[in-house]
This record gives structure tokens, C-alpha cells and sequence, in this order.
């Protein structure tokens, strides 16, 4: 009797070491048949390789999710409309390497980048295609046959200028971005042409600006500016300009934070213009900012980087940062810098000039070499607001996993307690515990869920949310690890070994969870890892519906929500293939896992194989 | 048998009742007004109007009651057969949900009857030859059919049937306009059935022939089957006649729970495809804080619940002589 007890005593809390590794040999004789049984348990499990295959995907799935999520710069509000819906590949800083080392200029679009070469040939890399039938890479013969002195890009048109002096545009047009005025053609001599956010701009020899393309967007009133612009950019919403005298000035209707310029400012030499602010550069090398202050824009270039004798010559901006360049040829970047567009490259000391524009920069030196930085790519591409789907399955992929574990661990504590107890008692409590575990096995799950979700769930904040879904999960899905613990129970109360237990006086709880529990265990581990996979079914089913976690937190459910449209499913296929993959990679593992342990732990199991 | 199954009657009633409490009192927390819905178009003519209109809302919806008038009022209309009427679609719930039952009861007989009659042939052949490549194979299959969600199975499905193949339709249940009758207007449905029910198929399959599967090994190993092999019968008669027959058993429970919930209709399917069934309609009204169909039409999934639970216990008790219930 007593060494019966040891032998409970001393298996319990080595349950886990005996099922992945070895434990300690021991002597006593009744401890290695114990043993024996987990042992040959877990080489059961292991001697199946889809078992193994299995355990090692959902492994590396869940430490990723779990870990790597820390390594990932993840803001769930973070959208971006210049970025939306761009196909998977880290191509957009892979210049042509014919560019390399005869580089002009290049311009910079939102997600395609357009080179000029030293003899007047215009390249085009990157994401360039814009829809199904544009796509910026295919030039127009036009300008393939002119020799192009300048080029711009914008965010889904580009724009080149001829020797002749003649401005060619093209691209996405249909908001007027490429319907060069006419009045530019056989006026004065065009200096610079900038592609902007839906609209484009020249400036002429003589200090007059022309803006073409879609005004509702970009409010445009040059006034009495026009004639004294000595340069202009564009910032997300509007035109700033620098003027012959040194002011800058913002060329809008009514005055919104980026086109207040400060009003000291009266002997710029350069200016930059980010999507919602702006800085202009002073002879002494000095910035002026101004405008939004999100995303990093408030942030200030620290002028102790640079040498003593060392001076910016010039700024350009992108969309929410800027880039510097000076005298001795080297390059600064600062502002936000969640794609590396901050991280300006040290080895660069021979610059020439820069070109920068929404994540991405090049730096060209005077024998027409090309340094680039900034925004690669997206791995798994973009969703339709801009955001990363690869951090955002990460991020959902924590979510995912944490709320069906929890709700795992929930049902299953409810499902252990409530079955021993109906099982071990019997009688009345027996009774009343099966009725309400047939109630709620009854209702059918998602409805009763969704209208929790949204009844409960209206008032709550987006954390509340998640843990009522946790909760939903957990209370609707005990129910058939109850049955299962008690049948169990049932079976092993009235074996000698619990009556031994009783007549020696034990208490109650004692023989439940210390005697009755260790014999349940395997149904509980079986049971447990296959509602898990149930649990992600169920909560991607709700988030799918739009009754689970809702945006911008993101789930591999509610990632997969927007996908259900043609235009989606056809064009913007990475927006539901990677995080459908995820998902059923994820729910396929944990089912055979469960599966296997099944097999492996039932004692009968040699029939299933 | 008889004192049995009224028991369980009586006890079903009960349960009904208290659910319809809980749900009741439930859906009495939710924010927002249905009076004001109703009075929601006169919002910009007058304030005379529109208060007006509010207070004989509320006084014709009865929102002024105590909660327990007001549950006895709506139990009373729903035994009697009156489910309410729909704020959103501006319907009686009634006749609301006359065409959605009838296009979710033909996709489900379908899909029961098209996935039995691949699913317990395929889930014997599995058992006879365990084991072999078929079983494996089908395995694997039945293992991805359902561990995969539904909604991402039809994804891929329309992907390739309908997108990139361009054989089926994306949606709908049937052309706009189309003026066949006859047998011309059942292919038309049937076409736009299609898709769905491939998909409905294929999530069905995995769990069903895993489960024939595995009661058909359950009763190969059992005794008699060892002795009517030791008579010396034929293989095949041992299989249908000694081993199909018993393996039946657990299956048809499952059947009969299916035709149970044929009624209810599936959220996502019918979602995904724009079938205008029974979960297309409780999503929508839910959506839309649409209180009367949604509350009528848990409490119908609710006594669906109930009844089929205790269909399937008794026909476990009527097809198999061992069990006996209490």
C-alpha cells in the first residue's frame, strides 16, 4: 500500500521529462513498468515520420510567431496608401546593372524607381505595374526615341522631359497626371519637372510653375508666386516652392501645417518636402523644419555627425523622411525608418547627388555609380491599406495561437473539473452536470458565438474583445472532454486501487486529482490538442465573418476577411494565399499531432496502423 | 421506451424555455433602439414627426414593458407562430425565411447525400486494405479536408474554378433575369449551386470518411468477424454482411444529426458565395442589430439542437438493441 503511494507520488511530476526524454533509471520495480509505458508512448509517436514532420512545422510555427514577432518593428495602426497591394519580391532597389556606373539621375515613384542613363536612355525597376493593364516599365516609344535630359516619378505615373525640351508623361493618367498643359509646349525652357500624389509639375527658365493632374486632391494657387519659383516639390497634398529671394512658400488655397513656412526664412538655398512636412536648407548648412510632426518627421538631423569642416550642400525629402548630402560627398538620412530608409550607408563618400523619394534612396557618385537604400520590398507583399502581410501574419499569427491556447486551456479546465467531479460523485451532481453539458453541446456553436460577440462584445475596447472571444472559445467547447474525463473517471473509481485509496481514508480532491487524474491524462492530451486546432478553426471562422478580433489587430481569420472578391482572389492573390497557408499548415500539424499522440497513447492503438 | 422519450420531451421544453430566458434577457443588454430605426427616416423632416413616430414605435413594439411582460409577449408570438416582423428587410419573419430555408435545405441534401455515397465506400476501402497506398492517400486528403477552414477550401475553389478557369460563377444562385423554367431554370441553380457544394464537399468528406473509417476497423476487430472468417465465408460476405452492417450503427447517428441541421445552413459556405440561405440570412440580421429574426432564428437553431440530440439518442437505442437508456 505505501509503495503504491510512492509510486503515484513520484510518476506525477515527471509526466513530461518521461514523454520527451529519458529520466533517471530507478529501481524500484513498479517504476520502470510505469515508465516503460510513456517511454514506449513517445517512441510510438516518434516512429511515425509525418508525426515528426508534423511536431517540427507546428513547433517552428509556434516559437516564430511567439518570438520573431520581437524582432519585428509591428505597428498594427500603420497604413499606408502609397504601398497598397504590391506583389511579394525584394526587387525595387535592384537597379539594371547597365544604369550602374552611368547613372544621370534617378527618379524615385512610390513602389518603381525610373533611372537615366549619361546618353539619354531611360530603365524602369521595381513594382511597376500599376494595374492589370499599366504597368510604368513599358515606355512609350516617344520617349525611348528622344533623348531624355530629366525624369520624375510619382505615385503610379512618371514623367520625362527631351532634350528638345518637350514633357512626356506616363503611367496611371486617368486623373489627369498625364495631361501635359499645352500651354508649357514652346514657352520658355523646362528646368525641372517633379511627379507628385496624383499630379505632376514643371517649372520653367523663367520662374513660372505649371501643375496638371488632380486638384481635388492637391490644392494648388500659385498667385503671385508664378514667375519667381526657382524650385518646387511635392509634398503628399501640395506644392511647396523656393522663390528667387530666398523665401519658400506653400502654393495652396487655404494654409494647412506643412505650407506654413516660418516666417524668418528668407535665404534658403535648397528645400525637401516630406508627405505632410517640410525643412529648406540655409547657406551655413543650417535645416529649417516645418509641418506634421507624426512618423517622425519632427525629427531633427543631428549636425554633431558631420566634421568640423563639413557642410550639407543638399536636402531631398521622402515620405517620411529626408536624406542629406555634403560637400565631402557623404550621405545622412533620418526620420522614420520602418524599411532601413534612415539607414544611410557609411561606406558612401564620393556622392555626387541623391535622389530620394517614399522609402527608397539612391545615391550617385560622379563616375555614375549607384549606392541604394530604403524599402527593398514587401517579402509577402502588401494588403489593400499598405500594411506588410509578412509582419502582419506574424502578428496575427501571435494573436491566433494565443487565443486558441487560452481557449484551450479554459475549456480544458472546465472539461477536467466538471468531468472528474460528475464522474467520481455520480447521482444528483452527475445528473445536473450532464444536462447542462448536453445544453451546451447542443446549441450550435457559431451562431450562439456571434451573437455573444456582438451583444457582449459592442461596448467593448479591442483588448476586451479578445479576451471575450478566449472566453467564448473556452465556456462553448468543454463539452466533449467532460464526457470523455468522466466516462474515464467512471471507469477507474471503482478499481482497487481507488477503494484501497477510500478505506485508508485519503480525502475526496485527493484521490480525484491525485489517483483518478494521472490515469485520465492521455485523454486529456489527445482531447486537448485537437480542440487547440478546433480553437483556430472556430476563431478564424468569427474573424473570417467579421464577429472575432476585428482590425487593425490582425488574425490570420481577419486577414483572409477583404479576400473574399474576385479582384482580390485573382490579382492581389498574396493577400489570402500566405496567411491561408499559414492557417492550414498551422491547423493540419496540430491534427495529425493529435492523431499521432492518439495512436500512440492508446494502448489498442497497433490496429489504426 | 414511451416513459423515456417523455421524459426527454418534458426535459427538451424546459431546456428550450431557459435558453429562450437567457437569450431574451441577452439580447436586452444589446445597445441601440429599434424604436428609433423605425422613426429613423422622419429624423430630418420634423422633430414633431419624428417624436411622434418614436413614441408609437415604442408603445407598437412594447419596448416600454417590464422585461418579463415583454419576454411572456414574445414567447406567446413565437408558440403561436408569429416570428416577428424585420426591421432590415421589412418583412414578417415568416415569410422572410420561406426562400432561404428551401435554397439551404437543397444545398444540404446534396451535399449529405453526394458525401455519403463518396464517403462510405471510399471509408471501407480505407479499412479493408489499412495500411495500403489508398489508405494513405486518403489519409493525408481527409486530414487536409478537415483541418483546413471552410472559407479558405472555397478560396482556393474559386480560385481555380471560377477565376482562373472561368468554368463556375463566383457567387450568386442563380443568372439575374433568367427566364428558363423547367428543367433549363434547375440547371441554372444547379450551376450556381455547384461551386458551393464542391466546396461544402470537400471540408464534409475528411471528417466523414475518417469517422466510417474508423468504426468499420473498430468492428474487424471484433470477435465475430474472426469467426465468420474461421466458417470459411467468402471475404465480401464477411465485409457487407457481417462487418458493414455493425460499422452502420455509429454512422447513421451522424447522418441523422446532418439532416438536423440542413435546416440551420452554413454560415461561411453561404456567406462566401452569396447564397441567400439561412446563414446568410441570421448573418445578415445580426449584422444589421435586426432583433426579431435574429432572436427567432436562434431560438429555431436552438430547438434544432435539442431535437436532434435526442433523435440521435433514440435512434442509437433503435438500431442498436445493446444500448439502453435511462
Amino acid at each position: 500500500m505505501a509503495n503504491e503511494e510512492k509510486t503515484k507520488k513520484t510518476r506525477r511530476p515527471g509526466l513530461m521529462s518521461q514523454l520527451f526524454g529519458k529520466k533517471k533509471a530507478l529501481d524500484v520495480f513498479e517504476e520502470e513498468g510505469m515508465e516503460s509505458q510513456w517511454q514506449a508512448a513517445a517512441k510510438r509517436f516518434f516512429k511515425v515520420p509525418l508525426n515528426v514532420i508534423a511536431l517540427v512545422v507546428f513547433l517552428a510555427i509556434f516559437i516564430y510567431m511567439m518570438i520573431g514577432v520581437l524582432f519585428i518593428d509591428f505597428e498594427e495602426t500603420y497604413q499606408d496608401t502609397t504601398q497598397q497591394n504590391i506583389s511579394p519580391g525584394h526587387n525595387m532597389l535592384d537597379f539594371p546593372a547597365e544604369l550602374d556606373g552611368n547613372c544621370k539621375q534617378i527618379a524615385v515613384g512610390s513602389t518603381f524607381s525610373v533611372g537615366l542613363s549619361n546618353d539619354g536612355k531611360v530603365y524602369v525597376w521595381g513594382k511597376s505595374k500599376i494595374t492589370n493593364t499599366i504597368d510604368i516599365a513599358n515606355i512609350p516609344d516617344d520617349v525611348k526615341e528622344n533623348e531624355i535630359v530629366m525624369v520624375a516619378a510619382g505615385y503610379d505615373h512618371a514623367m520625362a522631359l527631351t532634350k528638345r525640351g518637350k514633357v512626356l508623361c506616363w503611367g496611371n493618367g486617368r486623373l489627369h497626371q498625364c495631361d501635359v498643359p499645352s500651354s508649357l509646349g514652346g514657352r520658355k525652357k523646362v528646368v525641372q519637372i517633379e511627379a507628385g500624389h496624383q499630379g505632376s509639375l514643371a517649372v520653367t527658365e523663367d520662374g513660372r510653375i505649371y501643375f496638371w493632374g488632380n486638384e481635388s486632391v492637391i490644392s494648388f494657387k500659385v498667385g503671385d508666386a508664378q514667375g519667381h519659383i526657382k524650385k518646387a516639390a511635392f509634398c503628399f497634398s501640395g506644392i511647396i516652392a523656393l522663390m528667387d529671394d530666398g523665401t519658400v512658400k506653400g502654393l495652396v488655397k487655404n494654409n494647412v501645417g506643412w505650407s506654413q513656412v516660418p516666417a524668418d526664412l528668407n535665404d534658403a538655398i535648397d528645400i525637401a518636402a516630406s508627405s505632410q512636412a517640410a525643412c529648406a536648407l540655409r547657406p551655413d548648412g543650417s535645416i529649417v523644419y516645418w509641418g506634421s510632426t507624426e512618423k517622425g518627421l519632427n525629427q531633427q538631423f543631428d549636425m554633431s555627425l558631420l566634421d568640423a569642416d563639413e557642410k550639407i550642400i543638399s536636402i531631398k525629402g521622402g515620405r517620411y523622411h529626408y536624406t542629406a548630402l555634403t560637400d565631402k560627398g557623404r550621405v545622412f538620412s533620418w526620420g522614420y525608418n520602418n524599411f532601413g530608409q534612415s539607414d544611410a550607408p557609411a561606406t558612401v563618400t564620393d556622392a555626387a547627388a541623391i535622389d530620394v523619394g517614399y522609402f527608397q534612396n539612391y545615391a550617385i557618385n560622379n563616375e555614375g555609380k549607384i549606392t541604394a537604400w530604403g524599402l527593398k520590398g514587401y517579402l509577402l507583399g502588401s494588403d489593400g491599406y499598405g500594411r506588410d502581410v509578412f509582419s502582419r501574419i506574424v502578428g496575427g499569427g501571435r494573436m491566433t495561437l494565443t487565443i486558441g491556447a487560452i481557449a484551450v486551456i479554459i475549456s480544458t479546465f472546465i472539461g477536467i473539473v466538471l468531468g472528474s467531479v460528475a464522474g467520481y460523485f455520480g447521482g444528483k451532481t452527475d445528473i445536473i452536470i450532464m444536462r447542462i453539458q448536453e445544453v451546451v453541446s447542443s446549441i450550435p456553436f457559431m451562431p450562439l458565438a456571434m451573437i455573444l460577440s456582438v451583444v457582449v462584445g459592442a461596448t467593448m475596447s479591442e483588448n476586451g474583445r479578445i479576451v471575450l472571444i478566449m472566453c467564448i472559445l473556452g465556456f462553448l467547447n468543454w463539452t466533449s472532454l467532460c464526457r470523455l474525463v468522466r466516462a474515464q473517471v467512471l471507469a477507474e473509481r471503482e478499481k482497487e486501487y481507488i477503494v484501497a485509496g477510500k478505506a485508508m481514508g485519503i480525502s475526496q480532491t485527493a484521490i480525484i486529482f491525485r489517483h483518478i487524474f494521472p490515469n485520465v491524462i492521455s485523454v486529456i492530451m489527445v482531447n486537448a490538442t485537437l480542440s487547440f486546432a478546433a480553437c483556430l478553426l472556430t476563431e478564424s471562422g468569427l474573424s473570417y465573418l467579421g464577429f472575432g478580433v476585428v482590425e487593425p489587430k490582425p488574425t490570420w481569420g481577419n486577414m483572409l476577411n477583404g479576400a473574399n472578391d474576385s479582384v482580390v482572389i485573382q490579382n492581389y492573390w498574396w493577400r489570402w494565399v500566405f496567411p491561408a497557408i499559414a492557417l492550414g499548415l498551422c491547423t493540419i500539424a496540430i491534427n495529425i499531432i493529435g492523431d499521432g499522440l492518439r495512436d500512440a497513447l492508446d494502448p489498442r492503438a497497433d490496429r489504426e496502423r | 421506451m414511451l416513459r423515456y422519450i417523455l421524459k426527454r420531451l418534458a426535459y427538451l421544453v424546459f431546456i428550450f424555455f431557459v435558453i429562450s430566458i437567457l437569450l431574451f434577457v441577452i439580447w436586452d443588454l444589446t445597445p441601440g433602439d429599434p424604436a428609433r430605426v423605425v422613426a429613423e427616416p422622419y429624423a430630418k423632416s420634423s422633430a414633431q414627426k419624428y417624436k411622434e413616430v418614436y413614441e408609437q414605435a415604442r408603445r407598437e413594439l412594447g419596448l416600454d414593458d417590464p422585461l418579463v411582460i415583454r419576454y411572456v409577449k414574445w414567447m406567446g408570438r413565437l408558440l403561436t407562430g408569429e416570428f416577428g416582423y424585420s426591421i432590415y428587410y421589412r418583412k414578417d419573419v415568416a415569410d422572410l425565411i420561406v426562400e432561404p430555408m428551401q435554397n439551404t435545405v437543397r444545398l444540404n441534401v446534396y451535399s449529405v447525400v453526394i458525401t455519403l455515397a463518396i464517403t462510405i465506400p471510399l471509408g471501407i476501402l480505407c479499412a479493408i486494405k489499412r495500411g495500403g497506398f489508398t489508405d494513405q492517400f486518403v489519409r493525408v486528403i481527409t486530414v487536409i479536408g478537415y483541418s483546413i477552414p471552410q472559407f479558405i477550401i472555397g478560396l482556393v475553389f474559386i480560385y481555380f474554378f471560377a477565376v482562373k478557369l472561368g468554368w463556375l460563377p463566383v457567387s450568386g444562385y442563380g443568372t439575374p433575369n433568367f427566364q428558363g423554367t423547367g428543367w433549363a431554370l434547375y440547371w441554372d441553380r444547379m450551376y450556381y449551386l455547384l461551386l458551393p457544394l464542391i466546396t461544402m464537399l470537400f471540408s464534409q468528406m475528411g471528417g466523414t470518411t475518417k469517422f466510417v473509417r474508423s468504426a468499420m476497423i473498430d468492428v474487424m476487430s471484433q470477435d465475430y468477424i474472426r469467426t465468420a472468417r474461421a466458417k470459411g465465408l467468402k471475404e465480401r460476405v464477411v465485409i457487407f454482411s457481417h462487418a458493414f452492417r455493425n460499422a452502420l450503427l455509429p454512422v447513421i447517428t451522424i447522418i441523422i444529426g446532418w439532416f438536423l441541421a440542413l435546416f440551420s445552413g452554413s454560415l461561411i459556405i453561404e456567406n462566401m458565395f452569396a447564397l441567400n440561405g439561412m446563414g446568410k440570412l441570421f448573418y445578415t440580421c445580426l449584422k444589421n442589430q435586426d432583433y426579431q429574426p435574429t432572436l427567432a432564428l436562434q431560438m429555431f437553431y436552438v430547438l434544432i439542437g435539442l431535437v436532434g440530440n435526442l433523435v440521435t439518442d433514440l435512434s442509437y437505442m433503435l438500431v442498436d438493441p445493446r444500448v439502453k437508456l435511462k
